[in-house]
Parts: structure tokens; sequence; C-alpha cells
């Protein structure tokens, strides 16, 4: 399954590739020109949140959106008819979009680093922090994906999520700045914790990872790994 | 039967052209109004809502800066209609087939391209206003309204439209049109000095801005809604936007002339 998604989305990655380098790089340095009166630790919250939007953007919008494409072309129950095991398929599309993101992630750290001379700490917590956020992004993604039956209804949800983890969620600045609710709800929300991860792993001093975040992202990364199977499951 | 030479006359003059026009305009609201109403939504959520996510980026912002903020939103809730939409609507034509039957319309095509402007151009103001009450509700701001935001406003929308239009028609391929409005939105709200001071960016990106519409669409409508604020000439930035719409007027005339 992943030999076939790599051929069938060949003329797609690329352009995924590509978008992905700018927008983790073009997200660095405009947020950085805009802000007056950059700091470190501002630049740090930047280029960290990059990273943390780069890995739920594969898996929350460009899974979706290929589903979503698959079934506008009609060839989305062929995919399924393929005696392979469905959770294969969706393994080989996790897959694939890690290394999309990659790139992006990698543009981000370079950009922070020749920008805002940035030093990185990066511990051993790297690995969980971003297999969880990229496992829970993508599978809620797919959930969405294969759950909506209209592809314009999953396209509409991909981009309002976009607007709202950039815009507003606690990825690329402090949580305090948001309003008191809006902190509140996104506690029990993934991103908040999915940011702690990543940004406790790759700086020193910033944040403070603590178990909590732990538990409530591994928490958040089985319950959609289960809501995923249920809507994969379910036969028409 | 046959057909007398009356019955094929080529028709003419200034109350035909108000026939079609008014006739176009119809026409295009009727095709465009789902689409319309996704643009008010598409400008609440871009204007007012971008008000909110640059404060949360921006952190603390002292009154000035706070109120340049709220005064760039008009700004950023125009762009994405006549920059966007503009376009796409008359992409979504070519998709679907009906840009010849559009053009086959028996009407002049300046009347069809005129109702065209005022549509994008009269939808843009709702939202500017909504944008800007939300946006003002939240920060301090120290505005003081004059009439000069009126034509202000009405000028750049215009101008926008007439940009997108030209766009919309000169360039062949839809995916081409896709990515440059992608490309301009991401421009306009990460690299654009429209919330912020010019004086802050690079020299090189801030002569670059001072040929580009979109600053200077700031420039204007800031002008006319703060007293002080706008320390750069306002005659100048309406110049260059009086060029971009004969620019684009030109490019568009040319397009809609042309027989294919």
């Amino acid at each position: 399954m992943l030999r076939w998604e790599v051929v069938g989305s060949r003329l797609l990655y690329p352009l995924l590739l590509m978008s992905q380098v700018l927008v983790g790089a073009g997200f660095v340095i405009g947020f950085g020109l805009l802000i007056p009166d950059l700091d470190s630790a501002t630049a740090q919250y930047l280029a960290t949140g990059a990273v943390v939007i780069s890995l739920v953007l594969v898996g929350l919008v460009v899974a979706p959106q290929l589903v979503a494409q698959q079934k506008m072309q009609g060839s989305y129950d062929y995919v399924w008819s393929m005696p392979v095991p469905r959770s294969a398929a969706v393994l080989a599309s996790t897959t694939l979009a890690a290394v999309v993101a990659i790139p992006g992630i990698a543009a981000a750290l370079l950009v922070a680093r020749w920008r805002y001379d940035m030093s990185l700490t990066i511990d051993p917590t790297v690995v969980p922090a971003f297999l969880l956020t990229l496992a829970c992004g993508s599978f809620l993604g797919s959930a969405v994906g294969h759950a909506v039956n209209k592809p314009q209804v999953t396209m509409l949800i991909s981009q309002l999520a976009i607007f709202l983890i950039i815009g507003f969620s606690p990825v690329s600045f402090s949580a305090d700045r948001l309003p008191g609710w809006l902190a509140t709800v996104h506690e029990s929300l993934p991103l908040h914790h999915m940011a702690l991860a990543v940004r406790s792993s790759l700086t020193d001093g910033l944040v403070e990872m603590t178990a909590r975040s732990w538990a409530a992202l591994s928490l958040w990364t089985a319950v959609s790994g289960m809501i995923t199977a249920v809507v994969l499951v379910r036969r028409r | 039967m046959t057909l007398s030479i009356s019955d094929v006359a080529i028709r003419s003059g200034s109350a035909f052209w108000l026939a079609g026009y008014t006739s176009m305009l119809r026409f295009e609201l009727r095709n465009l109004r789902t689409y319309l109403t996704i643009g008010l939504a598409i400008q609440i959520l871009l204007g007012a809502g971008m008000a909110f996510v640059y404060g949360f980026y921006f952190g603390e912002l002292d009154e000035a800066q706070q109120t340049f903020l709220v005064t760039g939103i008009p700004t950023l809730a125009l762009v994405p209609i006549g920059f966007v939409m503009v376009p796409n609507a008359i992409m979504e034509h070519k998709l679907r087939d009906t840009y010849d039957y559009v053009w086959s319309l028996p009407v002049p095509r300046a009347s069809s391209a005129m109702a065209s402007f005022t549509i994008f151009t009269a939808l843009g103001l709702p939202g500017v206003v909504i944008a800007l009450v939300i946006a003002s509700m939240t920060y301090e701001v120290d505005m003081s309204v004059s009439w000069v935001v009126v034509p202000a406003v009405l000028f750049t929308s215009a101008m926008a439209a007439v940009v997108g239009y030209a766009v919309g028609h000169a360039v062949p391929e839809p995916r081409v049109v896709a990515l440059m409005t992608n490309v301009v939105m991401f421009l306009v709200l990460l690299f654009s000095p429209i919330v912020v001071a010019i004086e802050q960016f690079p020299d090189w990106w801030a002569g670059t801005h001072r040929i580009l519409p979109f600053w200077h669409m700031s420039v204007v409508i800031r002008a006319g809604l703060t007293d002080g604020l706008v320390t750069t000439s306002v005659t100048a930035s309406y110049g260059v936007l009086l060029a971009w719409s004969a620019g684009a007027t030109l490019v568009a005339a040319w397009v809609i002339g042309r027989r294919s």
C-alpha cells in the first residue's frame, strides 16, 4: 500500500513538499517581520510553533483532502476494494504524511537559526513528542476524511481547521495571551499539549512539559485511533 | 422566412448600454448568491478574526500600535474580495464551461464588466464595516473618522475588483489563478505592512510594497480613520492605486475586447 500511495500521488507530493517548506519558512519569517520588538522567547515560540503546525497540518489537513480527492475522482471505493487490511492502508498514508512533514520542519528550524540565532537543545523526548503529535493529527484527519461523505464539506472543515490552529490555538504563542475561557477549552484539546511536548523537547527552559500533558496527549492519540478504527470498519 | 436588415442591426446607445448593465447586474446577483454569502463570512473571519489573531501573536501593544492594527483591518477585509473572489468567480465560469455563454449574452461586454465591478465593490462594504466595528471593540483605539474614508474604501474596493477581474480574464489556466490567489493571501497576511508600520520592514521589502497595491490601500483607508497616524503622502498612494486601476482596466479592456 505504501508503494501504491507513493505512485498514486506522485504528482501531488512534490507540490505538497514545496508548499510545506514555503509555509514553514514563510511563517517564521513573516510573523518575525510583523511582530514589533521581537525577543528571543517569542522567536522560539514562533519557530517551534511552525514545527507543530507542520506536524499537525499534514495529518489533519492533507490526509482528509487526499481522501476527499479520491472520493471526487471516484477512485475511493476502488482503493477500498483492494485485498489489503484497511488499517495498513491508513498507516501507509500516515507514513507518507510524516515524510512530507520533514522538509517543512527542517525549513522552519533552519530559518529560525539563521534569522534569530536560535539555539536548539534537543532532548530524547523529541521522538515521542513528534510521533504522538503526528499520529494524533493524522488519525483525526483520516477519521474526518473517511467519515464525511461530501468532499466539499471535508475541504471546508480542513480550511477552518487551518485557520483555528494557526490563529486561535496556543501553538505559536503562550496560552496566557488567549482569553481565559479559550485557554481553558484548549486544556482539554490536544493542540496545546502537542505544542508543549514539541516545544519542551526542542528548547531549554522555555516551557515545562508535565506528566498531565503527556497523559492528555496519549489519551487523545488513543481515542482518535479508535475513532478512525470505528469509521474504517463500518460498512455502508 | 427572411431576415430583414433591421432584425440584425447593431444596437448601441446609452439606453441599450444601461439596459444591458441592469440585466447583467441581476444576472450576476442571482448567479453569485451563495458565493456572496460565503464572501461575507470570509471577510468577517479574515477581517475581525485576524484582528484577534494578530493580537495573540503580537502580545503587548501600545495605543498607537493598536490603532494601527485596527485601521489595517478594513484593508484585510477588502483584499480577499477583489483579489481572490473576483478571479475565482470568473474561473468558476471557465471550469463550468459557462464562460463563453456569458459572453454570448446580447449585452455590451463593457456593461457586463461594469456590473461585475459594481457587485464586488458593493459586496466588500458590509464586511469592512462589521470587521472594523468588531476590531475596534477589542482594542483601545484612538480613531477620528472623517468623510474621506468613504471614497477611500470605495476606491480601494473598486481597484481590487478591477485588478482581480483583469487577472481572472487574462490568465487562461484556472490552476494558475488558484495559485496566484493563494500567494496573494499569504503575502498579505504575513508579509505586508498593513497592520504594522512600513518602517518595521527591511528596506528592499518596503520598497517592493511601495509598488504593490496592498500597503497603499491601507494608507488611504487609515488616513480616513485616524488623525496624524499616516505620515506618508496620501496623494501619492492614491496615485499608485490609480495607476494599478488604469493598468488593470487596459488589460481587462484588451481581453474582453478581443475575439477568440
